[in-house]
């Protein structure tokens, strides 16, 4: 057993204290005092929030590997599959803790303002808190199945929360979409955990089977087989291509939600899985390759996405699948280039992303309370004099998610370029492709500023337009949902700067992380090469900071009188196939839904002609039944004559046999 | 501590006292349903409690039994070892077998197993949780037929608890001929419940179906059964036919003494030994006879380069000799495994038919949609478990080398099979009992797959999945039972926002759904694991690939796939009203409901959760069954080596 004073023991408190938080607020919902429900969420979330930031502070200081691990007892074991309750703290799942359960409160103090006087209050933040609990769940695990417990956790509770409003049909819809979606990502993670397994020495604990893949590393077609399969769990999860359809479309939850799970902390768990498995994917460039091709081409292609949506959640939620596929271009590359950047940069990004997105898209949800609920920038403008503390946090975000110098993402953003720009001019075998990449991530910074700055220039820039849905009670957000946004802001501001740049911390940190060292021992096995100093690039930072005050000014030039839209006529067919989303959708439907759907009810014919065999088999007694029926015709004379004749037969027969 | 002797009588009266039970409610329920519904479900809970007075001991003794095992290091036994044996002649652990014969086929000395059909009834790993499932889902099964089932209601409860009866017979037989009367008896409650208490017009139909195929199905098994007995009597002592011959024994001459054929058995243990024995031997057989060969064929060398032309013609005999034994030694061998091929597909015919696998699963869509939710319920959760057991009691122990041989190609494909097809056909499916029927066939094939991977893994998952699949496919359509008591209807169209009108009834479904599409916590998650595993595992792998494996894992998917489309239409969306207002306003969960749907329930949180007691206790069974199954594959393998 192990202390519970001692850091991962107190960091397991921090984790179980939601759980509790939930079935509290469950109680609360069930015993008619459900308006009180937010605050067993509120507080176990702070609480716990508190705790891991104290463990965090115990731990910071020091050099060498940090990495305790603690086993609850045996969850299932028979034969070669042992499988214990087993939890792992190390930086990587440190600063997720503490990521995830920091906004976690701040999100769930803006929920009590937003959600208050709402029917399923305390249906809402009990499945918020069970979230919160999964996700701690999935970042401390120490085995693939505690982690895929964390993992469809979060599922379950995204899907409960997208179907929140269930009486609404595209709630219910989006809802079902969101699980169906990732867990088809899920059937090729668990192929990847048991071919794992198999090829790992049949170890579930996440260091042993990294040490014996060291040790006796597999062929490298199963390794890459291994690591893709793993990938694709992420690419479900944190809606890469070929299945980010998803999250565009549970942006029906609440907005809290969106800004929890679908952006801050659910959907990065793919790139958490990714940095996890970093060891494995050392070993095999071209599975590298393929995750950074799937990052490079998703960012791309959701920044295009994004250009052109009226629902400012929606370009939100396509700004986030950008980013996503920014940290999995990044991940893709420590193959290329030593782990310790790649992952860190990866991770890095992570942890600003979650604080500016979360930001914003609070800052589009006390938009959306105070315009009666709706999102559809073509219905209001101008909010900048209503709503000055939403305008003002809103721009900061705005701001570091296009990559303003010196805010969060500027930084996070500059590290992941810089290390695209390095595996692209390393020696591997792929690097042309690398500095390919380089060049996508570049023209996607550039347009993340253009579409920040339209939807930020087209909801508060302009004349004042308000909908009627507001019934002309629209007004600047109350304290509860207010304070939220500073707190997010100035974490959107400061936090990129504090972390990194200024004192290296975050890197230093992290790369004392078991998973990250081990995968930077590989490298340096794989690779032959020299470890050369991470420095900050002028080049690259002067090239980012370009495009985005580019695309910033962009936006300014054709938005800054706010909306409508007017569009250009030449630009016409381009920006329809921008908010038609491409058609991705309705492909899908035609090239997998439909199909699927028909193949169903084939099935179902089949079935009923399998059964009609089966009824025809069932004639064949009756069938012959009815051929020997007419010789029972009850005449004494016709049996006689049957007698004699089978008889006389029967004797002809044995005498003509012993006659021979 | 425990009192051995009084826990005998508790496994007899946890088997005869649903027949009593059946009696009471038939002849005291007549006055109306109220009272015959009262004293039935009054009668199945304290069923389930001598049930749970019998489980406890029976898993703390199974617990420690693997432990001890383990901890010593205990080879596997080479039979099933079934504790609390009404009838032991022995004290207080047990011979594992019992002296009470019902109907003896022959005479034969004190020493050899008695020839004669026994009223051997027994508990083990595999079994226990099953009895406990059983009288469970029978509890829940007359709580959800509480308003449903008004017409001669009595008369409905009383089959209901001869069907448990029949069921827990069969559970809990250790011998064949036993188990088989128990197997078929189920058929006689079945058919009454599905033909008169019915809900659809087609239901006359739908029984006699489902009784004749079933039927049709375990008609080959009784030939099954019948060619293992006959093909594997114990083996005797040539010189001494009054004595038992499990081994090789050498005379003095260091020549091996084979066994001969004595007596029939009917006990599944002692024919799992004999059929281990006789497999044995044939192999030793074999080798014997090339050993033979080759010092003739030596002898021949020596004579001829000897200076006595005289031993020439002598060796050439004996080598001559030498071949001819040898002959029929491997004559014998390949008589006895075309034999063992035919009855192994025969033997396995009815149970494949009662799990269903598909495709002989056409004669569930009538039966389930036609039968009462309740009975529904016992069918899939229970019934079904018949076939599965009869895999893993029968099937696999008696005919070990076809297992290996032809059970992942041929079953292990039909089971991946049935995963896919069945899921597609639910996903289809308007109507919710076939629904949660389909549904069931798919997780079945699963089971099965799992089965005939022939690993621990993998059997301690199908055993496990048993439990888990009675659990949820019962719950669910207990669960289904409510919305026809109120709606009047179980057409998937009809219903609509849900959450809204029963959201405790809501809650109930979306933790079986939840469950039934293996959520991690949940117990079958656990089982769906374990089975990939198995599949994963080099014992699979070896024949087959990963074919299996991918359509095992696409199950984790395809069930979502269809669950959430249910659940989609069912329960999200704006509210529907019933079609036909019924007379009062339809009403959440009630009282009894609360533990006909909580139970299952909190037992799926449970067993998702905490398995390992459960996978312990199953433990010391499971090996007994791999130990046979590597014995069989380590032939194979031989055999293959010798081959080449």
């Amino acid at each position: 057993m192990f202390d519970l004073s001692s850091p991962i023991g107190l960091a397991l408190i921090a984790a179980a204290l939601p759980l509790a938080g939930a079935v509290l607020a469950a109680i609360l919902g069930w015993s008619k005092l459900g308006r009180f429900a937010h605050l067993p969420a509120i507080l176990s979330f702070a609480s716990a929030s508190v705790i891991s930031l104290l463990v965090l502070a115990g731990v910071i200081e020091g050099d060498g590997a940090l990495s305790m691990s603690a086993d609850l007892g045996t969850w299932f074991s028979v034969g070669r599959l042992n499988v214990t309750f087993a939890f792992l703290l190390d930086p990587l799942s440190l600063v997720m803790l503490c990521t995830v359960t920091f906004i976690a409160t701040f999100i769930a103090i803006f929920s009590a303002g937003y959600m208050r006087g709402d029917a399923g209050y305390a249906r809402y933040f009990s499945i918020m808190s069970l979230f919160v609990f999964a996700m701690c769940l999935l970042v401390m695990s120490n085995n693939f199945f505690v982690l895929l417990a964390g993992w469809e956790g979060v599922g379950l509770c995204s899907y409960l929360l997208v179907g929140y409003y269930y009486a609404k049909p595209s709630a219910a819809a989006a809802a079902r979409k969101a699980f169906l979606v990732t867990r088809l990502g899920d059937v090729g993670l668990v192929l990847g955990i048991f071919l794992l397994w198999q090829a790992g020495g049949y170890h579930t604990t996440f260091d042993s089977l990294f040490d014996h893949i060291a040790k006796y590393p597999p062929a490298s077609g199963t390794i890459t087989a291994i690591c893709l399969l793993l990938f694709c769990g992420a690419v479900g999860k944190s809606a890469q291509l070929p299945l980010y359809v998803w999250l565009p479309d549970a942006m029906e939850g609440p907005t809290p939600v969106s800004a929890l799970i679908h952006a801050a902390t659910m959907v990065t768990a793919g790139v958490f899985l990714l940095a996890r498995c970093a060891p494995l994917f050392v070993l095999s460039p071209e599975a590298g390759l393929i995750v950074s091709c799937i990052g490079g081409a998703t960012a791309l292609l959701a920044g295009f996405l994004a250009l052109a949506q009226n629902d400012l959640k929606r370009v939100l939620a396509y700004s986030t699948v950008s980013q996503l596929g920014f940290m999995f271009l990044a991940l893709g590359c420590s193959g290329v280039i030593s782990p310790k950047v790649a992952v860190v940069a990866a991770m890095f990004h992570l942890f600003t992303h979650a604080f500016f997105k979360a930001l914003l898209f609070l800052g589009s949800g006390s938009v959306m309370h105070a315009m009666g609920n709706v999102i559809d920038m073509r219905k209001f403008g101008g909010l900048r004099k209503l709503m000055p503390w939403t305008h003002a946090t809103f721009l900061i975000g705005s701001a570091a998610l296009a990559g303003v110098p010196l805010l969060s993402g500027f930084w996070s953003k500059d590290q992941i370029l810089h290390g695209l720009l390095e595996a692209g001019e390393s020696h591997a075998k792929y690097h042309t492709i690398y500095l390919g990449l380089f060049a996508v991530a570049l023209a996607t910074a550039g347009l993340t500023a253009f579409y920040t700055f339209r939807a930020y220039f087209l909801t508060f820039w302009g004349t004042e337009r308000i909908p009627h849905e507001a019934h002309g009670h629209a007004h600047e957000s109350p304290a509860v949902m207010v304070v939220p946004l500073v707190v997010l802001a100035v974490g959107a501001l400061l936090v990129g700067l504090i972390v990194d740049p200024l004192t290296h911390g975050f890197g230093h940190f992290l790369e004392r992380s078991p998973s990250i060292a081990n995968a930077h021992a590989g490298y340096l096995a794989h690779s032959n090469m020299v470890e050369k100093p991470h420095a900050f690039s002028w080049l690259v930072a002067g090239l980012s900071s370009l495009l985005a005050l580019g695309g910033i000014g962009a936006a300014f030039a054709i938005y800054r009188r706010g909306g409508p839209e007017i569009v250009p006529a030449k630009l016409k067919p381009i920006y329809a196939l921008s908010q038609n989303k491409l058609y991705v959708d309705e492909t899908y439907a035609a090239a997998f839904v439909k199909p699927a759907e028909w193949l169903a009810s084939t099935g179902r014919q089949f079935d009923a002609f399998l059964d009609a065999i089966a009824r025809l088999l069932s004639f064949a007694p009756r069938l012959i039944a009815g051929l020997l029926r007419p010789l029972h015709n009850g005449l004494v004379q016709f049996y006689a004559l049957g007698t004699v004749l089978g008889l006389a037969v029967f004797l002809t027969v044995v005498v003509f046999r012993s006659a021979r | 501590m425990l009192n051995t002797e009084a826990i005998r009588i508790l496994v007899l009266a946890v088997l005869f006292a649903p027949v009593a039970l059946a009696a009471l409610v038939g002849l005291a329920g007549r006055s109306g349903y109220r009272s015959a519904r009262r004293l039935a479900s009054l009668g199945a809970l304290v069923h389930l409690g001598l049930t749970a007075a019998l489980a406890v001991p029976a898993v703390y003794v199974l617990i420690d039994r693997s432990e001890s095992e383990e901890a010593y290091g205990h080879r596997a036994a080479n039979s099933f070892q079934p504790i609390f044996v009404p009838g032991d002649p022995s004290g207080e652990l047990g011979s594992y077998e019992t002296a009470w014969n019902l109907f003896p086929v022959a005479k034969a000395p004190a020493d050899l197993p008695p020839p004669a059909i026994q009223f051997f009834l027994g508990i083990d790993g595999l079994n226990i949780w099953l009895v406990l499932l059983t009288s469970i889902l029978t509890y829940v099964a007359v709580l959800v037929s509480h308003g449903s089932i008004r017409e001669r209601a009595a008369g409905y409860y009383a089959w209901l608890f001869l069907l448990q009866a029949a069921i827990l017979g069969a559970f809990l037989s250790f011998d064949i001929v036993l188990f088989y009367i128990f197997f078929e008896l189920t058929l006689i409650p079945a058919f009454f419940l599905i033909g008169c208490w019915g809900t659809g017009g087609g239901r006359r139909d739908a029984a006699r179906k489902f009784f004749l195929y079933t039927l049709l199905g375990s008609l080959f098994t009784l030939v099954g059964i019948f060619g293992i007995v006959l093909t594997n009597p114990t083996p005797v002592s040539q010189t001494n036919p009054d004595k038992t011959h499990y081994t090789v024994v050498l005379d003095a001459k260091g020549q091996p003494h084979y066994p001969k054929a004595g007596p029939v058995t009917f006990s599944i243990p002692k024919l799992m030994r004999n059929v281990a024995v006789w497999n044995h031997f044939h192999e030793i057989a074999i080798r014997g006879a090339e050993l033979k060969k080759v010092a003739a064929a030596k002898g021949l060398e020596k004579a001829r380069s000897g200076r006595e032309p005289i031993a020439i013609p002598l060796a050439e005999d004996d080598v001559a000799k030498a071949e001819r034994e040898w002959q029929t030694a491997k004559a014998d061998r390949e008589h006895y495994k075309s034999l063992q091929y035919w009855l192994f597909f025969a033997l396995i015919a009815g149970f494949v038919v009662k799990v269903p696998l598909v495709p002989f699963h056409t004669w569930l869509p009538a039966a389930y949609s036609e039968a009462p939710p309740a009975v529904a319920l016992l069918f899939s959760g229970v019934l079904a478990k018949l076939g599965t057991l009869g895999l893993v009691r029968i099937v696999l122990p008696l005919c070990p080398d076809m297992a290996v041989q032809q059970g992942l190609p041929v079953f292990g494909f039909l089971g991946a099979l049935g995963i896919v097809y069945a899921a597609f056909c639910a996903f289809a499916q308007r109507d919710l009992k076939l629904f949660a029927a389909y549904s069931s066939v798919s997780h079945l094939g699963l089971l099965v797959l799992g089965t005939f991977t022939l690993t621990a893994e993998g059997l301690t998952g199908a055993a496990l999945h048993m439990v888990n699949h009675g659990l949820t496919a019962g719950a669910m359509f207990a669960l289904v039972g409510f919305l026809a008591e109120r709606y009047r209807t179980t057409d998937m169209n009809q219903f609509g926002g849900l959450i809204g009108r029963f959201p405790i009834y809501a809650f109930w479904m979306f933790v079986i759904c939840l469950a039934s599409v293996g959520l991690p916590g949940l117990n079958n998650f656990i089982g769906e694991m374990l089975i990939l595993s198995a599949l994963f595992s080099p014992e699979a792998t070896a024949p087959v690939g990963y074919g299996l494996g991918i359509a095992a894992a696409s199950g984790i998917f395809l069930s979502a796939w269809y669950t959430m489309t249910m659940l989609r239409k069912v329960f999200f969306g704006p509210l529907l009203l019933p079609p036909t207002p019924t007379d009062v306003e339809p009403r959440d969960v009630r009282p009894h409901e609360w533990v006909a749907f909580g139970l299952p329930a909190l037992l799926c949180l449970a067993l998702g959760i905490f398995p390992q007691p459960v996978i312990q206790s199953m433990k010391s069974d499971v090996n007994i069954i791999v130990r046979q199954t590597d014995d069989a594959r380590d032939r194979a393998n031989d055999a293959k080596s010798a081959a080449k």
